[in-house]
């Protein structure tokens, strides 16, 4: 079997989730060895015409990243978003909190016309993704379970399940004990509780699970004695995209 | 039965008395308010007074994550791995979460025999401990009484002074054999009124269910729900799992790893082409429900609840699983058919 051309391209997003390839270091070999990598700008110069997986990191947010993802998805089999600004639009997408124009002139000044700039988008906004690697940065095992699948064609299942599930897992007390938000009963699993095993509270970085009972969360704020607004706030930091239009 | 006494002041000697011949699983302070069992190791970090745990001794028979097999894809070749018999005493255990074991004993010998399951439950002594029973528990109102010592090898009962020791076993000798303890004749203290009741014995339960399939809690129950399956993992009569495997970032090997899963979970529903077979949250609710009331009890004529309220006190959303069967009770007891 030919190894699977592999190319890695990054779009809005502060490039820490290509870094947290980069980290991989013990395993880096043994993933080279599985794959060509025909592309990735941050590692390497060559340019290539196809590739088997593409692995995509950042948020779509100007016209021309809307005409390179379309080009990368035509040339890719398979398209992989990695992290919350791939996946969810992520940070950038508090920008779509205020009117478009304002955030440009805030940011541009008076060089604005030289920088065209949409609201952030996901690249499933614009394409069709074929997996999520999730997390803020990216979950680094997830990663691993995503490639592994499909090096091995086999189907990667994305977890749908909330925080808390690992916290018990892992028997944490939970953070609402300890009179905290958190937004691990919204947000989904898959980073064995990683930030409240360690005693902090979840701030959402894996976006929301598929069907979050948002009014159910108001509801538990609430009878905790915790601040909706401050919790909506926090939900937006990661969730801005998907809660457009949605209300506290 | 002969009774004698431990003394509070000599209790971190019992514990290093046990410790010195032997593996002690006890609970200890977890978080800011929390009890957790785990491996005793410093006798004075045992507490022997605690509301509830988080999770129950089950973590340590069915554990949260566990490996049933490795393979090697390029050999073509698996095993299993091997599993250690337990061997332990627990500690410090309540007469709900014995009862749960027992519960689990039967859910695991019925049709194929749980190896795994059995293996770590092999061996296992328990020294029981009465309890205070706080604003969750209830297990009074499923035939579990706070000073219930069925599969205990000694029992503990809370006095003013200290324990109160029943040795109703051999094994509960072995473990008290070399420790000094004193006989004692004194009847035992009145126990704690339990606060929280469910209305009615099992043997109606299981009608009240059947006449509550279309009740409005449900829906109700679902909206305040966040499906988030706490209720299901720290519950000691859950048992069921999911089987994933994983395979090293060389391809090469891999595992079969299993881990605890729940009904309240969406995901759980999930069956090959993308069908859930209980997509609604109050589906899932009522399932979990039956699940403890009926389904099973219909079979066993037992509740497969055994009152220790870990649901609803872990519960972000404060559903209570108390006034949830109240609920169908009242509304069920309405209906003339019931109550015939
Ligand atoms: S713990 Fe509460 S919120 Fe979570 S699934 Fe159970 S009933 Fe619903
Ligand atoms: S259903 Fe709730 S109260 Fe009953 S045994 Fe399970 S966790 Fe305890």
């Amino acid at each position: 079997m030919a190894k699977p051309r592999v190319a890695i391209f990054d779009f809005t997003g502060c490039e820490g989730c290509e870094l947290s390839q980069l980290n991989f270091e013990d395993q880096l070999l043994d993933i080279l060895a599985q794959v060509d990598i025909v592309e990735w700008r941050e590692a390497m110069d060559d340019k290539a015409d196809e590739y088997d997986i593409a692995f995509v990191e950042g948020a779509l947010s100007t016209p021309d990243c809307i005409k390179r993802i379309h080009d990368i998805r035509r040339r890719t089999k398979v398209l992989v978003a990695l992290g919350a600004c791939a996946v969810d639009g992520g940070v950038n997408a508090i920008k779509n909190l205020h009117p478009i124009e304002e955030v440009r002139a805030t940011v541009y000044g008076q060089d604005q016309y030289l920088f065209p700039t949409l609201p952030a988008l996901p690249l499933s906004a614009v394409v069709k993704v074929d997996y999520n690697v999730r997390g803020c940065p990216m979950t680094q095992a997830e990663f691993l379970r995503v490639f592994t699948s499909l090096v091995m064609g086999k189907q990667f299942e994305e977890p749908d399940l909330a925080v808390c599930v690992e916290c018990k897992l892992n028997e944490n007390e939970c953070v609402y004990e300890r009179g905290m938000i958190c937004l691990g009963p919204v947000t989904r699993a898959g980073c064995n509780s990683h930030c409240t095993n360690f005693g902090q509270y979840c701030i959402g970085c894996r976006g929301l699970v598929s069907e979050p009972n948002l009014k159910g969360m108001n509801e538990v704020l609430t009878s905790h004695g915790l601040a909706v607004d401050e919790a909506w706030k926090r939900l937006q930091l990661y969730n801005a995209y998907r809660l457009q239009g949605v209300r506290a | 039965m002969a009774q004698y006494f431990l003394e509070q002041a000599r209790v971190a000697d019992f514990v290093a008395h046990l410790l010195a011949s032997n593996t002690v699983y006890a609970p200890h302070r977890k978080g800011s308010r929390s009890y957790a069992f785990a491996k005793a190791d410093d006798p004075a970090a045992v507490v022997l007074d605690y509301p509830r745990t988080l999770s129950s001794v089950k973590k340590f028979f069915l554990p949260p994550r566990e490996v049933l097999l490795n393979f090697d894809l390029t050999l073509d070749a698996a095993s299993v791995p091997p599993v250690e018999p337990g061997n332990a005493v627990f500690l410090g255990v309540h007469s709900y979460d014995l009862a749960a074991v027992r519960r689990l004993d039967f859910n695991f010998t019925t049709g194929n025999p749980e190896r795994n399951y059995l293996a770590r439950r092999d061996g296992a002594r328990f020294i029981g401990v009465s309890y205070v029973p706080d604003k969750f528990h209830f297990a009074g109102s499923v035939g579990i009484d706070p000073y219930d010592m069925t599969g205990c090898d000694m029992f503990l009962t809370k006095h003013a002074d200290g324990w109160i020791v029943d040795i109703p076993t051999g094994e509960g000798s072995e473990l008290a054999a070399g420790f000094k303890l004193e006989a004692h004749d004194e009847p035992k203290p009145p126990r704690a009124h339990f606060t929280q009741h469910v209305f009615v014995p099992q043997a109606r339960l299981g009608k009240v269910m059947e006449a509550s399939y279309d009740h409005p809690v449900w829906n109700e129950t679902a909206d305040a729900c966040l499906g988030c399956g706490t209720c299901n993992l720290v519950c000691p009569t859950c048992y069921c799992f999911n089987v994933q495997e994983n395979v090293d970032i060389a391809c090469t090997s891999g595992q079969r790893e299993r881990s605890w899963d729940g009904c309240m979970l969406r995901g759980f529903t999930e069956v090959a082409g993308g069908e859930f077979f209980r997509e609604k949250v109050a589906a899932r609710q009522r399932h979990r429900v039956y699940r403890k009331f009926k389904y099973i009890s219909d079979v066993t004529g037992q509740p497969w609840c055994v009152g220790c309220g870990r649901c609803t006190a872990s519960c972000t959303a404060k559903i209570s699983i108390v006034e949830i069967v109240n609920r169908l009770i009242r509304d069920s007891e309405r209906d003339e058919s019931i109550l015939t």
